[in-house]
């Protein structure tokens, strides 16, 4: 289970209090009544000190009787064969409080006009009991009061130590390699996050060196490809001019044409991709999302036509976006045309526009297509298909940059790709 | 008609001055902005066709000086740079035109048409090809002087296909001209045809003779029998 720096420490010091508590309240305890105990049995000897200094030399064996009646704490009892003085703890039932009551005794051999009897001096511990308990409380409130001050004081000192760290995390947990914010880490006077921080700002710049390199490799490699493909190109539509080309050489040449064109989409897509990486469109513009895709429909309803697919639009309502435009129509075209292009003989495909959502749904295959790599670069849901598997990934990536969300459903052969606008 | 190719890809410069050569122009062409900038002083040009990266500068500096001199010259931009800044920027210093590379040699064709077309007559002219008049301005089609009912996309196709008359046209570079940079994202080019058959149908309806062609494999083709 994961917790908090902080709950871990404060776990920590209340199971120390639990344990301690377990193991020094009873000693304490033990300690206290033996304290109380020696004290008793002192003052029950220099009451038989007191006895036998003050009171015995005038006892004679006829006073005993007397001596009992009024002296219900020392008491004299008949021989016991005592050799010495012995201390216990006995119960004595008390009629006052209709039940047994601890007694601390001393039992003492002593001698009146010759005659061995027994000295018997008692003390209630009923009052020691209480001030035990009342002393055991007293330690337990102390104690209690100092663990939950320290706990306190641990909880300020480790936030306010900690927070730098608690900073630098949050710090890195909004870092994206692929957005432009420049992480900004708190300094602090302690070496440790110091050289954290320091640690994490050199990862952060190698690591975002690496991306930016690796961005510009792509976006440069597509940039050169395009003059050798506009060559290709050209040298290829200058060959079909010919008039002499036969059956046979006209069917590869045309081979050659589609490849050629393939390229050149793939190579547009992949610089559209890096363009986009490098927040290239950084300009919007306000405007209706509606307008927008009526401004193509008929384009893209010729283009259904000559597959014999129905396109129906629904616009519920309409709403004003702010973004880069040209992206917008980029990410419309591409989910329209995806829509059209992985459709069915007379299938359709349903354009809803209503609560800041557009979805886009088609008649296909009754498969649902695998979510996990659906929006990944160069991930072909149909690898015979002529799409280059960038399609998905781009309009991902429009939706990432404006924040918008993108889902993919599916249910009764209809494919249904919808855009969230917050 | 003369032009000037500013490019300094000589494999792409060759191809594009062949082709247009081919096509009744007179293409000059040169590699690098300072023998541009001579050429420019010392003759006069339909339409410049500008490279904007080039050895020794930016295509945009040419465009500038001559906007500042005032030079009559329809500009178009070729570059591999399609960024939307890119584009406006050049509109703006006045180019007529941007195509983005790799392009159609046949896109290129029409585009410098147009151009010449609209620094001629101001852009109120009429095309004629036989039987067939085409007024580019109010978008009007007459067969034998009969206005044709016609759409906005079959005039477009009608215009690229007699702007490349005698010439093999793929069905993508059709489709590329008929629906712009859409044509990047389509896997298919099924639609031009629907588009040629209703085209030759109102043509040959209207009493028009058949110039369109189909070419085994490749295309099509207006021919002049």
């Amino acid at each position: 289970m994961n917790k908090k720096l902080i709950h871990k420490t404060q776990t920590l010091y209340i199971y120390i209090l639990i344990v301690l508590f377990a193991v020094t309240a009873p000693l304490f305890y033990f300690f206290i009544q033996n304290l109380y105990l020696n004290e008793v049995d002192e003052t029950l000897i220099v009451s038989k000190s007191e006895f036998l200094d003050k009171s015995i030399s005038e006892l004679t064996v006829n006073d005993i009787s007397v001596w009992n009646k009024f002296n219900s704490r020392i008491q004299i009892q008949p021989n016991q064969n005592l050799i010495k003085d012995t201390l216990f703890n006995k119960l004595y039932y008390s009629q006052l409080e209709q039940e047994d009551e601890p007694f601390r005794e001393l039992n003492a051999p002593i001698l009146i006009e010759g005659n061995p009897y027994t000295l018997s001096i008692k003390t209630s511990l009923l009052e020691s009991d209480d001030l035990i308990t009342g002393v055991i409380l007293l330690f337990v409130i102390i104690l209690l009061i100092l663990f939950l001050v320290i706990l306190f004081i641990n909880k300020l000192l480790s936030e306010r130590m900690w927070k730098p760290f608690y900073q630098t995390l949050q710090q890195i947990e909004k870092f994206e390699i692929d957005k432009h914010h420049k992480t900004d880490l708190p300094n602090s006077d302690i070496i440790e996050f110091n050289q954290l921080n320091k640690s994490i700002e050199n990862l952060i710049e190698k690591s975002s060196a690496i991306y930016n390199n690796q961005r510009e490799f792509v976006e440069n490699a597509a940039h050169e490809l395009q003059t050798p493909i506009a060559v290709f190109k050209a040298k290829l539509d200058d060959l079909m001019q010919r008039s002499d080309i036969t059956n046979g050489q006209a069917e590869v040449l045309n081979s050659l044409n589609d490849t050629i064109l393939r390229m050149s989409r793939l190579n547009k897509n992949l610089l559209l991709l890096s363009k986009l990486d490098k927040h290239a469109f950084s300009e919007s513009e306000t405007f209706s999302l509606k307008e927008l895709i009526e401004k193509n429909l008929s384009f893209f309803i010729e283009q259904a036509k000559s597959k014999s697919i129905d396109i129906i639009s629904d616009f519920h309502d309409d709403f004003i976006l702010n973004s880069n435009k040209a992206l917008v129509e980029i990410m419309l075209n591409n989910l329209l045309l995806n829509a059209i292009s992985h459709n069915v003989g007379n299938g359709i495909v349903h354009i809803l526009l209503a609560d800041k959502k557009l979805s886009i749904s088609n008649s296909g295959k009754n498969i649902a297509l695998s979510t996990e790599k659906l929006f990944s670069r160069f991930s072909k849901i149909n690898p015979s298909g002529k799409g280059n598997g960038l399609g998905l990934a781009i309009v991902k990536k429009i939706c990432d940059l404006n924040n918008w969300q993108i889902n993919y459903t599916f249910s009764e052969e209809t494919h249904t790709f919808s855009v969230l606008f917050h | 008609m003369k032009l000037l190719l500013i490019e300094d890809e000589i494999e792409l410069a060759k191809s594009i001055q062949q082709f247009l050569n081919q096509n009744d122009f007179m293409c000059e062409w040169v590699k690098n902005l300072s023998s541009a900038k001579d050429k420019i002083a010392n003759y006069n040009y339909d339409c410049i066709l500008l490279d904007l990266m080039l050895p020794d500068g930016n295509g945009f500096e040419l465009l500038k000086e001559l906007k500042n001199n005032n030079k009559p010259e329809g500009v178009i931009i070729i570059s591999a740079r399609e960024l939307l800044e890119t584009r406006i920027e050049g509109l703006t210093l006045g180019a007529d035109d941007y195509l983005v590379k790799p392009f159609h040699l046949s896109e290129l064709l029409v585009r410098i048409q147009a151009i010449i077309r609209r620094k001629e007559f101001n852009g109120n002219n009429k095309i004629t090809f036989n039987e067939i008049e085409i007024d580019t301005l109010s978008k009007v089609v007459k067969v034998n002087n009969q206005p044709l009912d016609i759409t906005k996309t079959e005039i477009d196709l009608l215009l690229f296909l007699i702007g490349n008359k005698n010439r093999v046209l793929t069905k993508a570079a059709i489709a590329e001209h008929l629906s712009g940079d859409m044509a990047d994202m389509l896997d298919n080019h099924d639609f031009v045809y629907a588009h040629i058959k209703n085209l030759k149908k109102k043509l040959k309806d209207a009493g028009a003779v058949n110039y369109i062609q189909t070419v085994y494999g490749l295309g099509y083709k207006w021919e002049n029998e």
